[in-house]
């Protein structure tokens, strides 16, 4: 009972102090990832063939725990509407600055568990078939193992700090495991680039803390909750220093969430396993972003300009991503820019203040982008490795349960009702509407969002028809060895498409009365009062059911266009097709082009960069050997020459060090005797 | 027949003569610990030197201190020293070379320092030196080692069993390096 | 005279600087040993006497000179195992020729 009672009784209401049971469980739910993690690494290598042996039951001792937490939290309602909380230790005591190990359990905790754990999860197992050949598969489950406490600290730490250390840790097993293949160049230059982007991020996260410790003196959550909105109303914080604060978290979240102009990451960290792509690149690392900014939204009410910025920037990287996702022909990065897309549309979802919607889409696309990451891992895998789909084709009847369990996630992504993308992207497009009446900027962002559901459904249509229907145009020595994944892949996809289908109807149905909007309404409450946004009652046959119409026929017509050129009925000569569609649109070809090269950015990043900054970092290094060099090692040089007539004194023989010892003996007690003394 | 309080034409006490004796062996011997050129040597007078101080121990009364010194000193520390003498002694150095090229000025130096503490125990003014020398029981000692002491003393025998482990460890004859004959 | 802390004290001082002169002077490793014995009965001595003339610390000061002496004895144990290891390697018992300290 230590600074919460208080915070609590403060804000009239609060998280509850948590009980010795739900201590140990969430305790027990980050402490079982971090043992199998250790245990993997002591213990790996004499593990031999099956290394997961450690790692898999620990992740479904985790996701037990965690779905009984959930259970508890949500359905039962055993820790009231505003969560639980307790102090595990005092972590950082130094003076003034105090900062506890401290962990809350709230509504949104709880549903970013359910994403988190099943899907890490469900990966676990997946990797079990998908990495059975690798040599040092021992690492792999380790590395996951830590992945997964990471994200677990990361959404149960009740502090600002702590979800930085834990941010941090997330960063560093992505890492690890993008450069699992550390020795194929590119894996190795992926990981550095995921690792440094994400640093440019951290600086401003970081700086973000430093400026809410200044400000309010703590970093607890539920305090800075209470005292932000204080200061602001106090008139002590002023809405520019607000935004600033703002900002610099957001910037944070757009390096982890890979917004632009952070997003260069996320695409290159398809080098690592695919196993690895679907756990970070959809299901958990990417949201820590969106979970961050919903987690602080609170803060984030206080400054409208923030959050302005934030829907806009959320906008143009869903279209941007959307645009370069049109014309990739590696499978796996079309999901990667696709993956981006959706992110952009939950930074829309949250800059317009619509927090239940953007947490609704992170849930849902969480289910479907794993599923279509790991089935573009079986795909993968059964053609041996092989990731253009310009050399696939024709997969449709050879790998059925693949086929069917992507084309359940192309149709959920895609927006098609009842499937889970149609619901939670419904709502964000509806409520960036909805919003226009308060800020007439969100109309544009609305048709940007519609025009990227249509892209959406395009690409991946696309990547359907090119992987799985038409000719096979996969290498003949591969065709007949082409072969379903083993059952450990395959059931992951299996129970991964169950939610894809009903996640959406069942958490988001009866529309604007949802489950998940009363699960999330308590955590978001304030906010929206801050925001004081207020959505109109949900007429199915008025404006709400109009958007829908709007919606639905966007990504009809997407699958459609998409159908057509790539899709079941064309035999052949389709590539011909789309190149003489480019040729006859204005410009076509070059925004093809550009398309294709992801609109130069990694070249732009090269120039500013790795160019013009290596010019710098030359001429700094000149100064450096003349300047800095020249002090450092004449300083050496004096000293060694020094040492070197000095050394003499050193005689190695005992009996004069001691003789030594006595004349200063001698020479202290005639100081002390005949001067102090006197 | 008893003998007078004091010794006759000077007017000392007899248990001054003795401690004049006994200071006089112990200090003597001590040089000769130090001057002699031959070890065993050495070692024989370093017994006598300490046979010495357990007699002013007695005299001090510490009769408690008197035989530990005897039995510690001059039973195991001086009979381990012999041993070790014997032990690396095979083959003696030149008689001439028993003293460092420094000897000159450890010598001046240890004068040196002699005036000096001397100096200062003569200069310091102790606030009890007029009391009289009181003698202590060895009972009374006993019970301030086994009782009030008791911990230190564990702590102390247990020094001395690492001391002891220690030694062992570190003389004992080192098989593998040993192999080019030793 | 034996009734004077000063002369208890002269007398340890005594003996001190002769050990302490072997100690800087004598070649051979176990001399030096020895001088150092010198020197820890220099001080027991002080002690005693000190205690002697202490009314107030009663038989404490016999303790302290009996502690005194098993460290004494471990520190000579180990002192001379040291040697005797030290002789083993470099076939030496003169001091002035363990002189790999000083590079």
């Amino acid at each position: 009972m230590s600074f919460f009672a208080e915070a609590g009784g403060h804000a009239g209401h609060g998280p509850e102090l948590a009980d010795p049971t739900a201590q140990l469980l969430i305790t027990l739910l980050m402490a079982i990832p971090l043992a199998g993690f250790a245990l993997s690494v002591i213990l790996g290598r004499r593990l031999g063939s099956r290394p997961w042996v450690i790692a898999v039951p620990a992740i479904i001792a985790t996701w037990l725990i965690a779905m009984f937490l959930v259970w508890q939290t949500l359905f039962v309602g055993a820790y009231g509407e505003y969560g639980i909380t307790f102090t595990l230790y005092e972590w950082i005591p130094a003076g003034q600055f105090r900062v506890d190990a401290n962990f809350l359990m709230d509504n949104l905790t709880a549903v970013m568990l359910i994403v988190v754990t099943t899907i890490g999860m469900l990966v676990h197992v997946y990797s079990i078939g998908y990495m059975s050949h690798d040599p040092s598969k021992w690492r792999f489950f380790a590395y996951l193992n830590l992945f997964m406490f990471s994200m677990l600290l990361l959404v149960l730490a009740g502090n600002y700090l702590l979800v930085f250390a834990a941010w941090e840790l997330v960063g560093l097993s992505s890492y690890l495991l993008i450069g699992f293949w550390y020795h194929k160049r590119s894996a190795a230059l992926a990981n550095k680039k995921a690792f440094i982007t994400n640093r440019v991020g951290d600086v401003g996260f970081a700086l973000g803390i430093m400026a809410l410790w200044t400000t309010v003196g703590t970093l607890n959550f539920t305090e800075v909750f209470t005292l932000i909105p204080e200061k602001v109303a106090g008139g002590e914080l002023g809405p520019v220093l607000m935004a600033g604060i703002c900002l610099l978290l957001f910037m944070g979240a757009m390096g982890k969430s890979a917004q632009f102009p952070l997003h260069v990451w996320l695409p290159d960290a398809m080098e690592g396993p695919t196993p690895v792509s679907a756990l970070i690149h959809a299901a958990t690392m990417v949201n820590a972003g969106v979970y961050l900014v919903a987690r602080s939204s609170p803060v984030f009410a206080q400054s409208a300009g923030a959050l302005l910025l934030i829907a806009c920037l959320g906008a143009f990287t869903a279209i941007l991503a959307a645009s370069i996702a049109l014309t990739q022909k590696d499978i796996k990065r079309v999901l990667a820019y696709s993956t981006l897309s959706q992110l952009g549309y939950m930074f829309l979802a949250l800059g317009v203040g619509a927090w239940i919607p953007a947490i609704f889409h992170l849930v849902t696309h969480g289910f479907f982008k794993g599923l279509l990451f790991l089935g573009s891992g079986s795909v993968i895998h059964a053609v041996h490795e092989e990731q253009d789909m310009d050399r696939m084709g024709g997969l449709a009847g050879k790998i059925r349960i693949t086929h069917l369990t992507m084309l359940i996630g192309t149709i959920a992504i895609a927006g098609i009702p009842p499937l889970a993308g149609f619901f939670s992207k419904d709502e964000i497009l509806g409520e960036t509407f909805k919003f226009g009446v308060y800020e007439q900027a969100f109309y544009v962002l609305f048709v940007v969002g519609m025009i990227v559901a249509g892209m959406t459904a395009f690409y991946m249509w696309r990547l359907m028809g090119k992987t799985f229907y038409g000719k096979s145009r996969v290498d003949p020595h591969v065709e007949p060895k082409i072969h379903e994944s083993p059952w450990t892949m395959t059931l992951p996809l299996i129970l991964l498409a169950i939610p894809s289908i009903g996640i959406g109807l069942a958490l988001g149905w009866p529309l604007g009365d949802s489950t998940i909007k009363h699960w999330l309404e308590p955590v978001f409450h304030e906010a929206e009062v801050t925001l004081g946004r207020e959505l109109p009652k949900v007429q199915l046959f008025g404006i709400d059911g109009i958007l829908i119409v709007i919606a639905v026929s966007v990504a009809t017509l997407g699958i459609v266009i998409a159908a057509a050129l790539f899709g079941i009925g064309r035999k052949d000569g389709r590539s011909e097709t789309v190149r003489s569609l480019t040729q006859r649109i204005p410009f076509g070809p070059a925004l093809y082009r550009a398309s294709f090269n992801r609109w130069y950015f990694d070249d732009l990043n090269h120039l500013l960069f790795v160019r013009f900054g290596g010019v710098v970092a030359e001429s700094a290094a000149i100064f450096d050997r003349a300047v800095i060099d020249g002090i450092v090692n004449g300083t050496a040089k004096v000293t060694q020459g020094a040492g070197d007539r000095i050394r003499r004194i050193q005689t190695g023989k005992v009996q004069n060090y001691a003789l030594g010892i006595a004349i200063g003996l001698i020479v202290i007690s005639i100081v002390l005797l005949f001067v102090v003394t006197r | 027949m008893s003998l007078p309080e004091t010794m006759p034409y000077t007017g000392w006490r007899w248990d001054d003569l003795v401690f004049l004796a006994l200071a006089g062996v112990m200090l003597g011997s001590a040089l000769l610990v130090v001057l002699s050129r031959n070890i065993i040597r050495s070692g024989l007078f370093m017994v006598l030197s300490f046979l010495g101080l357990a007699g002013i121990y007695a005299l001090a009364g510490s009769p408690i201190v008197a035989a530990a010194q005897v039995l510690v000193y001059i039973g195991a520390i001086s009979v381990l020293i012999l041993f070790a003498v014997m032990l690396t002694q095979s083959k003696a150095g030149p008689a001439a070379l028993v003293f460092q090229r420094q000897a000159w000025i450890a010598a001046i130096a240890s004068v040196v320092l002699l005036g000096l503490i001397g100096a200062s125990i003569l200069l310091t003014d102790f606030p009890a030196a007029e009391a009289l020398p009181t003698v202590h029981e060895t009972r009374e000692v006993a019970f301030l080692i086994f009782d009030a002491n008791v911990f230190a003393f564990e702590v102390v025998s247990l020094l001395l069993l690492a001391a002891v482990v220690g030694g062992i460890f570190i003389a004992r004859r080192d098989e593998s390096a040993d192999e080019e004959g030793a | 005279m034996s009734q004077s802390l000063d002369a208890y004290l002269l007398l340890a001082a005594g003996l001190f600087a002769i050990g302490t002169f072997g100690f800087l002077a004598k070649r051979n490793a176990i001399a030096m040993l020895m001088s150092i014995e010198l020197m820890l009965n220099a001080v027991n001595l002080a002690i005693v006497a000190f205690a002697l003339f202490t009314p107030s610390l009663g038989a404490q000061g016999s303790v302290i000179a009996l502690f005194v002496m098993a460290v004494a004895a471990a520190e000579a144990t180990v002192g001379l195992a040291i040697v005797i290891a030290i002789y083993r390697n470099r076939r030496t018992p003169l001091v002035d020729e363990y002189a790999s300290m000083r590079e």
